[in-house]
């Protein structure tokens, strides 16, 4: 194929790409928005109110919208955490397990009498990355000298950690015969300070902020990711370049562990809990892969992706507090806004009509075209 | 009537690669009609087009002199168009017939008839004179074979026209011979075929029409009788071009790579070759030849480090390589322009720069403290960009948007910016077209001239013959001829050895391998 470009057709820069995502990106949301009037409509006695509070409630009050920041803030440690190994071609799934085992590590320095000091809430943020580190660590070296396929491995993994803290709470933890099914609070001292008072809005926040340009950094201006990048596009040529992708694949995995033990502390050292409870984190570290999917894995889109859908997320929480319909509707959003996007959909019939407006008005950039592989 | 017609087709691809801009084809019932052009001219985007595979911006497809719009390959299959790819799609552990009927099979209720597929596809072959055995497992048979099979699925389906797509780029001599056979009695029996080629005499001795592309654009239709190998070549590239190398007189005396006793085993445990010896001097150019599957693209692979060795040794410049890792390989002076570089050589959705760094990466030049020295690696990648004139929107392109003789002048320009010791090279201009060859050429005679000692592989034995000093026949996994190149070694004397039809005698052999 020529690469000379006659008259009007330029090649498509970064921002082209860019603006062709974002425009996906946001009509995926908006058909999933409509699915949502639909459902809304068909099952509430009050739709009109139910979808109002789902678009505005987040912004109600200045604690929603702490709720709000608080939720971006997590979402995008998950999201950086899938969006790393994801540009390993690697499909571990372990940020949940890392998660757990990121808040039982703190734990026991929370309890200890180091957690009492000023020495608890750094230790237990260590400690957290630490023992996630580990367990991103473990698949990847079960699958560079066993060969054990990633995903099972990390899915198996995370069962143990989820285990693992109900064990350790019922019997370890909690005082025997208690029945509690949380520990006690954490002193002051290993708790995240707060940044916005009366709200959620927490050091968590500024931690997600520099896993953002940590991760971005790590893959776009070092030679570790630049080895990683080449390995997720073609690990074949990556050995061939004289690549250690093994080295780029049990490293990645242990960088997106650390990340994923990090999302742990940041659950039981922060204003949102201040304690370990069993099953504590309810599936959403998994929030992760659909915000990895819809940033493309680019770090810097990942904050990004994470605001909308926290506000959508938020906002589903409060329509089920305030109004009969179920939270759970959000799922059906984020199921629909991953075929969407995943699928590289394109709309039916746009072609068509490009056909007939042909001449009258340039044809803007196809939508089906998606990124360069 | 013409039966196919494509009018004034325009083909951009995301990434704004102009692929075709208005093109027209205009192919007879009845005849062989060739497209040539460089790659990257627009001939396969073109075809699939043609197929279905791909919907075109502008123009219009006329099939018996009515439009027809195809959605995609099923439509133009119903519409009795039969596409043949470079690349094959067959089952391997599938038997030949079953590959055949495979979407289409014929059934007595729900159960799937095998007697009545083995009979239908017997009694194509037969009828097309393709000499295709329907019960083999596909995997069992050579590729002029396999080929054959996927001409059988089309004519299956009813193809009245049947597209090749670069159909002798794989084969041996006779077996192209033997392909030419088969479509003269496609073409008796009234069926059309659309033929893509670079090698022109090919194209002269089976086309009756050409349309020869250039830049996405159809610059020229010409009977194929009226029309000589040389002219064609230079419509195909707008100006006059020699297809030779010159080279230098070089010393050869040192001897850079010497193979000894080498054993290599495949995935399933068997020889791929055993006892093997071979060596290289300096300043000299050694091709091997054979039909694809003869043991010459792993010893290489071997050399280059990509596969285990179960024996032997391989001395480079003095140093058994063997222990090496791939990087300390590389930094002992071996580079290696791979067979498949889409598979191999290219990580194709990173950019030009960073695929042109991809071997550098302990390169204090491009990475210091672990991190990338961006304006280095930006630099870099324009001056060879401009050194190999490769035709780029700039360093930041993705190289899956390039053509396939672009993409192969990022794999050369990265393994030849630093003058090698040992240079493996394999099919470097398989699928590029006649401009890029010639710049490939060039540059690999310069290499050689400059004292690498170049290990060539491929599929081409004009391309062997037109670069090599020595030439190694390899027939199973064993060297079965060696020649020095003289201007009288002719392409089938090769092919006589390649088809394990003869085999030199020791003492001839002592003469070419030393």
């Amino acid at each position: 194929m020529s690469t000379v470009v006659p008259g009007n057709m330029k090649p498509l820069t970064r921002w082209d790409v860019a603006r062709r995502e974002i425009v996906r990106a946001v009509i995926a949301v908006a058909i999933a928005l409509i699915a949502t009037v639909l459902i809304i409509f068909f099952t509430s006695k009050t739709p009109v109110d139910a979808f109002w509070t789902l678009l505005t409630a987040p912004f109600s009050k200045t604690r929603t919208v702490g709720l709000w920041v608080d939720d971006v803030a997590k979402l995008t440690v998950t999201g950086l955490a899938f969006s790393l190994v994801f540009q390993a071609r690697q499909f571990a799934l372990g940020v949940q397990g890392q998660l757990y085992v990121g808040a039982i590590a703190p734990t026991y320095v929370a309890l200890s009498p180091l957690g009492a000091t000023w020495a608890g809430l750094p230790l237990g943020i260590l400690a957290a990355m630490l023992a996630g580190a580990l367990y991103g660590f473990l698949p990847g070296l079960a699958k560079a000298r066993l060969g054990a396929n990633e995903i099972v491995s990390t899915l198996m993994l995370n069962y143990i950690a989820v285990e693992l803290c109900n064990f350790l709470v019922r019997v370890a933890l909690v005082a025997p015969g208690s029945g509690l099914l949380t520990t006690a609070k954490f002193p002051k001292t290993t708790l995240y300070p707060v940044l916005v008072p009366n709200t959620r809005i927490d050091l968590g926040l500024v931690f997600a902020i520099v896993a953002v340009l940590a991760v971005w950094f790590a893959l776009y201006r070092t030679s570790w990711g630049l080895k990683l990048r080449l390995v997720g596009h073609n690990a074949r040529f990556a050995e061939y370049a004289g690549i250690k992708s093994n080295f780029i694949m049990v490293s990645a995995m242990t960088a997106a562990g650390a990340l994923g033990g990090l999302l742990g502390s940041m659950f039981v050292q922060g204003q949102a809990f201040g304690n370990l409870t069993v099953g504590f984190e309810g599936g959403f570290a998994f929030e992760g892969v659909l915000i990895a999917i819809v940033a493309r894995n680019r770090p810097l889109a990942v904050p990004i992706v994470a605001l909308f859908y926290a506000y959508l997320r938020q906002g589903a929480q409060l329509m089920n507090i305030r109004t009969d319909v179920p939270a759970e509707v959000i799922s059906v959003v984020a199921a629909i806004i991953i075929l969407l996007v995943a699928s590289s959909f394109s709309l039916p019939g746009l072609t068509h009509l490009r056909r007939l407006f042909r001449g009258a008005t340039p044809a803007p950039a196809p939508l089906a075209g998606g990124a360069p592989k | 009537m013409p039966i196919v017609e494509a009018l004034g087709i325009g083909k951009v691809y995301p990434g704004g690669v102009v692929a075709n801009d208005g093109v027209n084809l205009t192919v007879e019932q009845g005849e062989v009609h060739a497209v040539v052009g460089e790659n990257g001219a627009g001939k396969s985007t073109l075809m699939k087009i043609l197929f279905g595979a791909e919907r075109p911006d502008a123009g219009t497809l006329l099939l018996d002199g009515k439009p027809v719009h195809f959605a995609g390959p099923r439509d133009a299959i119903d519409a009795g168009i039969g596409m043949v790819f470079q690349h094959f799609s067959l089952v391997p552990s599938f038997s030949v017939y079953e590959n055949v009927v495979l979407g289409s099979e014929p059934h007595g209720g729900i159960k799937f008839d095998r007697d009545k597929a083995i009979a239908d596809v017997r009694a194509l072959s037969e009828k097309f004179r393709l000499h295709v055995d329907p019960l083999p497992t596909v995997r069992s048979l050579p590729v002029g074979q396999q080929q054959r099979v996927e001409i059988l699925k089309a004519l299956y389906r009813n193809a009245r026209v049947l597209i090749l797509d670069e159909p002798t780029a794989v084969l041996a001599p006779q077996e192209v011979a033997e392909l030419f056979i088969a479509i003269r009695s496609l073409i008796e029996q009234g069926r059309t075929v659309i033929f893509i080629a670079h090698k022109l005499p090919e194209v002269l001795e089976i086309s009756d029409t050409i349309t020869v592309m250039r830049q996405g654009k159809t610059v020229g239709r010409v009977k194929s009788s009226e029309v000589t190998e040389h002219s064609l070549a230079t419509m195909m590239v707008g100006r006059e071009v020699a297809l030779r190398v010159d080279r230098a007189a070089t010393p050869k005396t040192e001897r850079v790579c010497e193979v000894k006793a080498l054993h290599l085993l495949n995935a399933r445990g068997n020889d791929i070759c055993r006892e093997l010896n071979l060596s290289v001097r300096s300043g000299e150019i050694v091709g091997l030849v054979g039909v694809e599957g003869n043991g010459q693209a792993e010893v290489i692979e071997a050399i280059a480090g990509l596969r285990a060795v179960d024996g032997g040794e391989i001395m480079v410049a003095n140093q058994n390589v063997v222990p090496m890792s791939v990087l300390a390989r590389r930094g002992h002076g071996i580079a290696s322009i791979p067979e498949d570089r889409i598979a191999d050589g290219l990580a194709t959705g990173a950019t030009v720069a960073e695929n042109l760094v991809a071997t550098k990466l302990r390169d204090k030049r491009f990475v210091r403290g672990g991190l990338l020295d961006l304006k280095a690696i930006r630099t870099n990648a324009k001056q060879l960009i401009d050194k190999y004139s490769i035709r780029v929107g700039g360093p930041g392109a993705a190289v899956g948007t390039l053509s396939g003789g672009n993409m192969q002048k990022v794999v050369v320009a990265r393994e030849l910016s630093e003058q090698p010791k040992l240079l493996l090279v394999s099919q470097p201009t398989r699928g590029v077209d006649l401009n890029a060859t010639q710049f490939i050429w060039r540059t690999i005679t310069k290499a050689r001239d400059d004292g690498a000692a170049v290990l060539l592989s491929s599929a081409d034995l004009s391309e062997l013959l037109a670069l090599s000093d020595r030439l190694l026949v390899f027939y199973r996994g064993r060297i079965v001829a060696a020649f020095i190149n003289r201007a009288d070694l002719t392409p089938e004397t090769l092919g006589v050895y390649m088809l394990g039809l003869s085999e030199q005698s020791p003492a001839e052999l002592q003469a070419g391998v030393a």
